[in-house]
């Protein structure tokens, strides 16, 4: 069980440290790899290389994440990795539902189609349904795709890739039916050295059941084995220790691997490399320059009759506790010591647990209602099949968070997320001060806080980030106006971003666990909203009510302007 | 940037100074800088006052409270969508024709001396009459040739009318405006010394501003050593008697120090240091403008403007041809002296007290004043040679019929320059100037340090140089701002690259960006001195080139010769590496669309 200390199964040896390796770009500087670049070096080294790279055996064993390939040059362990050879068996626990279909099997085929996985790999899907293989596959083919712009030999390796798919239907909490799955997996391992990744992709009243089963029946007698878990994890500080404390009955905490796809999306991935490559951001990265940071998170559709989830759990414990949270606490921690998972996690849970616990009068809630445009009318939440007619459950949420610590003191963070808004949209807007002493003040007219800058990460859709700048209009006079300096991912960078999926999949097989929620951040995180979450179910608060389809409620204007701010997303950018 | 003219208030017209003669005010304070240009401020107040009311501010920024009231209120919600802020009037320039409903009409006078040359009719005249097409002047106003040959009325307008063109995205109108414009466009042939020609000049002048209030402006567009002696005739025989007189004179401005000098005590014989407009007119290109605003109104630059964060500093000029029969004054007096350390004085000067010219220029003398003189070892020259490519012959610096055969003139130079105060100091100011290298360009580039203790250092090999951020303003061709910075590529796991926040003017601005010339013509009309020279700048700058030339003519220091067209001489990498630095340039930059 315990055998994360061969936490992956990339070889060291693939990164030689000879520089005259390294492609010519790359000398020139151009092209800028860093220590966690296994997966980039694929594509340059030769595909014969990339195999010994997965035969071998690894023997970086600690730290317990990926990022130190190059450090270590062996030849050894190359040598010693040709006796045994490894494999790794991917089970996806709940094969049947939506996310499985939709998420994890296209992003497993697409680890696949771009060489990321080891060259013997079994895919599994366990479910209680009753599937044959072929079902299975011809279940899966149906949303698999391509990368759009790398089409060659799409369909042989499709069909490669559902060759190593097959089916084994269970009950989630019978140990039996999970030893039938070890023998199946056994009789494909064949021998090689095992490792074993369960992806659990079901409701999270059986996560227990499903991790005792798998532990003690299904695990990886030689190899590691590891579990990956989606949220809910719980729905209060007390819920989410119990869950903890359960799955820790059959894992330890570097077997469990909780997934928030949100620190897996490109420009989240990227916001530490923003802030700790550039020195132009570096000074401006307090409450001195800083006015309000602001997280957002919109949805334009409804719960469109699949409630039943997330009635009971809102939009408070869907989106923000979690991800606009994550996305916050990377934002604002202070300078790890490394890129190491673990250091990067200690920082997070000192943001987290340096925050104010949020206050109610610092909160506001909205539910979404029917609206009719044109000849079309959207139904309110309510409205839906799934959902009882009376709840106060929040489809929109805002929220003004505080850091106490000496970066952040008297910074808001601002928080909104909501459903069945106007458009679809995740961004981080950071508002700077106003300019002190402004010489250009008399062209600002009454409304400074028009005039500062503001750095805008679009996390989606349509990936970019700007700094919003003064400019000169050009011409005779002097007028001003704002402008963006602009980086357009679609228009700098043609190749398709990969889905957060397959980032967060591939992390795992490789024990890199820096975009994984560790069990005290999730705790400090649970710290932060149980209190608020408490008071509105008790005080029965009611959500004030906006249209479907519009921008949400007045309330998030109010609460803002308390904090003397502006909503960044209001104004339409021309970018 | 007058565009907005100063709105005190109509109700306190006491304050406005007798608008006599020019001549008559001694003061030097920027009080009464601004008092002489009073008179003709005055004939604006009544369409100012109209639009607005408070505003002691005499600068020319300032016109925007007076606009943002006129804007009607879904206007400014609308504006404000756009992110365009609020308070952007409708037009820049429109105003100013209405400005002669009062009785005393006011008039400007605009001599071009040296009328023939080929800078009046390639900037000067299309200048003037983009300035008239967008009504950026008074309702009346006369412009008069002056140059020794003989040319009637109607030759100078059939050569004037060649070079005029139009803005490309405002084309209303273009030939009856052109026609309009030509009838105001008068010649007077005369000598450049003769009072008796300028006396002539100053009756017909008379003629046509038929009694207003008469401002006067000349632009010397003619050589440096008959400066003094128009100046002397325009001052005696031509200048307003009832309105202001201003001269807009050129470089050469003294070839150093000393006939710098010598031609400023020349000048201040016959005129008042707030007459003279000497031109750089690099610091009306756009960009050059824009520094400022960049600089001062977004908070963003404000902590990474020092030596704690800036590596180094680089002014970058090149052109692709050569001196084409133009040569002798060589390019440090051409280029580096004047624009360059023009534009490094913007950069590089402390926050002024506000926008007026007077503090602006007092900052910026300062900054002259804290730099080093330049040290032989920290410059390295070069000259074109003759170059073929693709059996096309280019030809040598001194294969030019005008130039010595052994002439050492450097047609490009390597500079590297420092600041002694405690913003600057220890940051290398890198200087580069060309003519016959591969490309034509003027760009701005601020190397900012390396990250301390950065998180991603392996992932950047050996050279950390690449991986540093870097702020490039390209002021011509194709203007642009653009902040390179350090991003992941996007995709499974963790490549880093360079990649810019860009601002690319031509996708951001449809309109046409105005020439220079376009801007200090109207800056000189409107008494905003902004943009041009002051005396004690213009010494600064000499006292900063001075030795360095002399010991270049004295040492006969030979310059090293590079093929025309290529990237210059291979030294100035010496030199760069000397201070640890890089050519910014040098790198391809990634194509933008």
């Amino acid at each position: 069980m315990a055998t994360c200390s061969s936490s992956s199964f990339i070889s060291p040896s693939s990164f030689n440290n000879d520089p005259t390796q390294l492609p010519k770009t790359l000398q020139k500087g151009l092209l800028l790899p860093i220590r966690r670049s296994n997966i980039p070096l694929l594509h340059i080294h030769s595909n014969s290389h990339l195999r010994k790279q997965f035969q071998s055996k690894c023997s970086n064993g600690y730290p317990l994440n990926a990022v130190h390939f190059q450090d270590v040059p062996s030849t050894e362990a190359e040598a010693e990795a040709e006796a045994k050879e490894t494999t790794i068996s991917i089970t996806v626990v709940g094969a049947s539902g939506d996310l499985a279909k939709k998420k994890i099997f296209p992003a497993l085929f697409a680890l696949f189609y771009e060489d990321c996985l080891p060259k013997h790999f079994t895919v599994f899907g366990y479910a209680r349904s009753k599937l044959t293989d072929e079902e299975l596959r011809n279940m899966i083919s149906r949303t698999l795709t391509c990368r759009i712009d790398k089409r060659e030999n799409c369909s042989d390796k499709m069909v490669q890739f559902l060759q190593r798919c097959f089916y084994h239907s269970g009950q989630y909490g019978s140990e039996e039916n999970f030893l039938e799955l070890d023998r199946k997996l056994k009789e494909k391992e064949a021998g090689r050295l095992p490792n074993r990744l369960f992806y659990l992709s079901i409701p999270p009243n059986i996560f227990v059941d499903a991790v005792r089963c798998a532990s003690c029946c299904a695990s990886s007698a030689t190899g590691w084995t590891r579990v990956i878990v989606e949220k809910p994890f719980g729905r209060d500080s007390e819920s989410s220790g119990e869950l903890t404390r359960c799955l820790k009955q059959y894992l330890t905490e570097d077997q469990i691997f909780r997934i928030d796809h949100y620190l897996g999306k490109e420009l989240v991935e990227n916001l530490s490399v923003l802030r700790f490559s550039n020195l132009v951001f570096e000074p401006l990265w307090s409450r001195q320059y800083i006015r309000n940071v602001q997280l957002i998170f919109s949805e334009d559709f409804g719960v469109e009759g699949r409630g039943g989830y997330f009635d009971s759990y809102g939009i408070i414990r869907d989106i923000m506790q979690n991800h606009l949270l994550q996305i916050l606490a990377l934002f604002a921690m202070e300078t790890p010591v490394s890129l190491d998972a673990e250091d990067i996690r200690n920082e997070k849970v000192k943001v987290l647990r340096s925050m104010r616990t949020l206050q109610l009068d610092d909160v506001v809630v909205g539910q979404y209602k029917g609206h009719t445009k044109g000849s079309k009318t959207y139904p309110s939440y309510t409205d839906d099949p799934t959902i009882p007619n009376h709840s106060l459950t929040a489809t929109f949420a805002a929220a003004a968070l505080f850091i106490d610590n000496a970066r952040w003191d008297g910074v808001p963070f601002l928080m909104k997320a909501g459903k069945a808004l106007h458009n679809r949209r995740a961004e981080i807007r950071v508002q700077f001060r106003h300019v002190p002493g402004n010489l250009y003040k008399g062209k600002f007219g009454m409304d400074m806080d028009e005039a500062t800058n503001e750095l805008v990460i679009r996390v989606q859709p349509d990936e970019a980030i700007y700094l919003t700048i003064n400019n000169k209009i050009p011409g005779l006079g002097m007028r001003l106006d704002r402008s963006n300096l602009n980086l357009l991912y679609k228009a700098r960078y043609p190749r398709e971003i990969p889905d957060a999926y397959e980032r967060l999949l591939l992390d795992a097989m490789a024990g890199e666990r820096r975009l994984f929620i560790r069990s005290d951040e999730l705790d400090a995180a649970w710290a932060l909203f149980t209190p608020l979450l408490k008071e509105l179910e008790e005080k029965k608060i009611a959500p004030e009510l906006y249209p479907y389809g519009s921008r949400g409620p007045v309330g998030e204007h109010y609460l803002a302007a308390k904090y003397n701010i502006r909503w960044g997303d209001l104004t339409s950018d021309d970018s | 940037m007058a565009l907005s003219f100063p709105n005190y208030s109509s109700s306190s017209p006491s304050n406005l100074p007798s608008p006599s003669s020019f001549k008559h005010h001694q003061r030097t304070t920027p009080s009464s800088i601004l008092s002489s240009q009073n008179s003709f401020r005055h004939r604006f107040l009544k369409w100012v006052s109209i639009q607005s009311a408070k505003n002691q501010n005499l600068n020319a920024v300032c016109m925007q409270e007076a606009t943002i009231a006129a804007l009607p209120s879904n206007e400014t919600l609308k504006k404000l969508k756009d992110r365009s802020l609020p308070f952007a009037p409708p037009e820049e320039c429109g105003n100013v024709v209405g400005f002669s409903t009062g009785k005393e009409e006011c008039t400007v006078s605009i001599t071009v001396v040296g009328a023939s040359g080929d800078l009046a009719k390639k900037k000067i005249f299309p200048a003037l009459f983009a300035l008239y097409y967008e009504d950026c002047l008074p309702k009346h106003f006369t412009i008069f040739g002056y140059a020794r040959s003989k040319m009637t009325d109607a030759e100078l307008r059939n050569m004037v009318s060649k070079t005029l063109t139009c803005r490309i995205d405002k084309r209303e109108n273009c030939s009856e405006k052109m026609n309009q414009f030509l009838k105001r466009c008068f010649y007077h042939s005369g000598q450049y010394d003769s009072e008796e020609h300028f006396v002539e000049l100053d009756q017909k002048l008379k003629e046509h501003e038929a009694g207003r209030i008469t401002n006067r402006l000349f632009y010397l567009s003619i050589p440096p050593n008959i400066f003094i002696d128009v100046v002397k005739c325009a001052g005696l025989s031509a200048s307003s008697s009832n309105g202001w007189t201003r001269v807009i004179i050129e470089k050469p401005f003294g070839r150093d120090s000393e006939s710098s000098a010598a031609l400023t005590r020349g000048l201040k014989q016959y005129l008042e240091e707030d007459q003279i407009f000497r031109i750089d007119h690099y610091l009306g290109k756009e960009l050059v403008e824009n520094i400022s605003v960049l600089r001062f109104s977004n908070l963003l630059f404000e902590p990474l403007w020092s030596r704690q964060y800036i590596r180094n500093m680089q002014f970058i000029f090149s052109e692709d041809f050569g001196t084409e029969g133009r040569g002798g004054y060589g390019i440090i007096r051409d280029i580096m002296q004047n624009h360059l350390l023009q534009i490094l004085a913007l950069f590089a000067m402390e926050t002024p007290v506000s926008l007026d010219a007077e503090d602006i220029r007092n900052e910026k003398v300062k900054v002259l004043r804290s730099m080093r003189p330049l040290q032989l070892e920290n410059v390295v020259i070069g000259q074109y040679r003759s170059h073929t490519k693709n059996g096309v012959t280019y030809a040598g610096y001194v294969d030019d019929k005008m130039v010595p055969k052994d002439s050492l003139t450097p047609t490009f130079a390597a500079a590297a320059l420092f600041i002694d105060n405690a913003r600057w100091d220890g940051v290398p100011f890198l200087m580069k100037a060309g003519k016959a290298l591969h490309t034509r360009r003027a760009e701005i580039r601020v190397q900012f340090r390396h990250v301390p203790g950065s998180l991603y250092k392996k992932s950047f090999g050996k050279d950390l140089d690449q991986a540093t951020n870097e702020l490039v303003i390209r002021v011509q061709p194709d203007e642009a701002i653009y902040l390179k910075i350090n991003n992941k590529v996007p995709g499974l796991g963790m490549r880093l690259d360079r990649s810019d926040l860009y601002l690319h003017y031509a996708a951001r601005y449809s309109k046409e960006i105005p020439d220079a010339y376009e801007r200090l013509l109207l800056d000189a009309i409107q008494g905003e001195r902004r943009l041009f020279i002051r005396s004690d700048e213009l010494d600064a700058a000499w006292k900063l080139f001075t030795p360095l030339l002399k010991e270049l003519e004295e040492k006969k220091i030979t310059p090293e010769l590079y093929p025309f067209g290529s990237r210059g001489p291979v030294r100035a990498h010496y030199l760069a590496e000397k201070y640890n630095v890089q050519w910014g340039d040098l790198s391809t930059e990634h194509v933008h669309g």
